[in-house]
């Protein structure tokens, strides 16, 4: 069985004008089909880098990214786009809603750069909020809500375009144990009974340990 | 993304920060009122300035005849007779009626009073080529040959009236030692740079009695009625064809109106572009207002770009984001603009009382003006967004 994701000798150079910062360093690492991964380390260690590789955000310096057997190392900032649009689901620490919208409206946003027809978008979103435990919610703005209720918003967008990767990036580090157990349990529940593929990532060994499989980071290499 | 989609999000957009939108819309508001009030209102001018000609019609020549300085057998016996005059019909066939007139200068009285005013000796045709109306009485007739009648403009009939307490027709008004009667008043005629006399502040007696009266009276200039068709250089050269034969010694000056009223067309257009240019200068301030404000709001909405692209959007749909607000508020401006740039021109109007009539270009323009500046301004602020680092973006407080 292929791999979704695959990263075969990727490393990540930032260069300034005196000298340079190798955040990865030979990186070969695969992602399998409706697996729950924890990807830890220190800050520094290159977590943040590989997810933003893995999520389209950013490029690798050399080496390759297969996903879904198609190399994406040389795609083009719209076909980036495109493909973040379709296959990943970000969710953020600080949850990152846009705060003028409701929280229908930031669930919309992702189908909204897909062209897709309004009451389609508006039937899908409720959906996404329904799943999360969050549809009562629908028309109050990220401000109205709690840390915990809007993370939950940010997961229902994150599902809306139906992706094929979930990256989450510290899901729990804003908020209370309590919360942030129900937002892991959500996580939980997603990858056990619609097979997603989530990858977390967390400096929290508690977190880690929910999760099939941990990659440990130190110093942009994989230990 | 379809566009309907866009201009919603650019107006919600634009009413979160509705103070900041006030006062980018304010600047191409004040640019576009003030080229569209400017331009409008140099044209009103225009149009004040050419409808003195309008009346009278396009289709005027007056020629004055001076003495040659340099020719010392100049003199006075090298004048014009009524009939010489009246004969420069024959020169041109395209010639339809002329108007000798004569300038007496004379001191004027009525009953012991001075009337400062001028002595004009006209025929009959005067009044039909230089509309003079009559309210009470006749005008100067062909008939009246060598008679002592006179007109008198609405000023002196005012002036008499002052005096008299009664119109002036039929009193005597004297003119150097010679008393006329007089048998009409004429209309208020407005002011015409066309015909050098002050009707108005005239009297208007038979041409022959000046030239009886006084040796210095001579047949100084002439307007012709033309037909339209009439092609001025060609008719100019028959006249002085025509007129030297009688006149060697004199020189000939014409002036057309069609002439004139093209040459103040083209400074007035000249000077309503000039204006236009100076209104333009606002609009390029308010258009950097826009720029300034458009670029303020990209980097205080840079996590929302940096979001916005991590869910998906295209560099171009973030271009276009930020574009759109920028022409909206230009659009919107520009609307503004225009309406209260008309409203200034109709005041301008009102209070110079000149005729107000709407001209559709500078309206277009200072529309079309303020929308492309719009663009301009609003380009650069939206091309610094979707150049945006999403990584970069989204870490940005």
């Amino acid at each position: 069985m292929s791999s979704l994701v695959s990263l075969q000798h990727v490393t990540k150079v930032y260069r300034t004008d005196h000298s340079e910062y190798h955040a990865l360093k030979d990186i070969n690492f695969d992602i399998q089909r409706g697996e729950m991964l924890a990807i830890i380390g220190a800050s520094g260690s290159g977590k943040s880098t590989m997810m933003n590789i893995i999520g389209f955000l950013d490029h690798c310096t050399t080496g390759n990214y297969l996903f879904s057997n198609m190399n994406v190392s040389h795609l083009s900032d719209t076909e980036l786009s495109i493909i973040r649009n379709q296959k990943i689901g970000f969710v953020f620490q600080a949850f990152f809603l846009l705060p003028r919208m409701t929280a229908l409206q930031n669930v919309m946003l992702p189908l909204y750069y897909r062209e897709e027809a309004k009451d389609i978008a508006i039937q899908k979103s409720m959906a996404m909020l329904e799943k999360v435990g969050m549809q009562r919610f629908a028309h109050h703005k990220p401000n109205q809500l709690s840390g915990g209720q809007q993370q939950r918003v940010a997961i229902a967008r994150a599902l809306v375009n139906d992706p094929d990767i979930i990256l989450a990036d510290e899901p729990t580090g804003a908020l209370d144990s309590k919360t942030g157990d129900e937002v892991m349990d959500l996580f939980l529940h997603l990858n056990k009974h619609e097979n997603r593929t989530i990858v977390i990532i967390t400096h929290d060994k508690e977190i880690s340990r929910l999760c099939q499989r941990v990659v440990t980071l130190r110093d942009g290499m994989i230990v | 993304m379809n566009i309907s989609l866009h201009i919603q999000e650019g107006l919600q957009n634009l009413f979160t920060s509705k103070l900041r939108s006030m006062l980018a819309l304010l600047g191409i508001l004040v640019g576009t009122a003030s080229v569209v009030a400017m331009v409008l209102g140099g044209q009103l001018a225009t149009n004040e300035a050419l409808k003195q000609f309008k009346t009278l019609g396009t289709d005027l020549l007056a020629i004055s005849l001076t003495d040659n300085q340099e020719d010392n057998h100049a003199s006075v016996q090298d004048q014009l007779s009524l009939d010489q005059a009246r004969s420069v019909m024959r020169a041109d066939k395209v010639i339809l009626d002329v108007a000798p007139y004569t300038q007496l200068y004379q001191a004027m009285q009525y009953e012991g009073h001075e009337l400062n005013g001028g002595v004009l000796g006209v025929t009959e045709s005067f009044s039909r080529i230089v509309h003079v109306d009559i309210v009470q009485g006749r005008f100067i007739s062909t008939l009246d040959k060598y008679a002592m009648y006179a007109v008198v403009g609405d000023g002196i009939n005012k002036k008499i009236m002052q005096y008299s307490h009664r119109s002036a027709l039929g009193q005597q008004v004297q003119v150097g030692n010679a008393i006329f009667t007089v048998v009409g008043i004429a209309k208020p005629w407005p002011e015409n740079s066309f015909v050098y006399a002050n009707i108005d502040n005239s009297i208007m007696v038979p041409l022959l009695t000046t030239m009886a009266l006084s040796k210095y009276a001579s047949i100084s200039n002439m307007i012709l009625r033309l037909s339209p068709d009439a092609h001025i250089e060609q008719v100019q050269h028959q006249i002085t064809k025509f007129l030297m034969q009688y006149v060697p010694h004199k020189r000939l000056f014409f002036r057309s109106a069609q002439e004139l009223i093209d040459r103040m067309a083209k400074q007035s257009q000249i000077f309503t572009v000039f204006l236009g240019l100076i209104g333009s200068i606002s609009l390029l301030v308010g258009g950097i207002g826009v720029m300034n404000i458009m670029l303020v709001s990209v980097v205080e909405r840079r996590r929302e770009i940096g979001i916005r692209l991590a869910v998906g959007a295209k560099r171009s749909d973030i271009r276009t984001l930020f574009l759109v607000e920028a022409v909206m508020l230009a659009l919107l401006g520009g609307t503004l603009g225009v309406v209260i740039g008309i409203m200034i021109a109709y005041v301008m109007a009102i209070f110079w009382h000149w005729e107000f009539i709407f001209f559709f270009l500078p309206p277009v323009i200072g529309f079309a003006v303020s929308v492309a500046t719009g663009v301009f301004f609003g380009f650069y602020p939206a091309y610094k967004a979707a150049k945006l680092d999403p990584i970069l973006a989204l870490r940005a407080e």
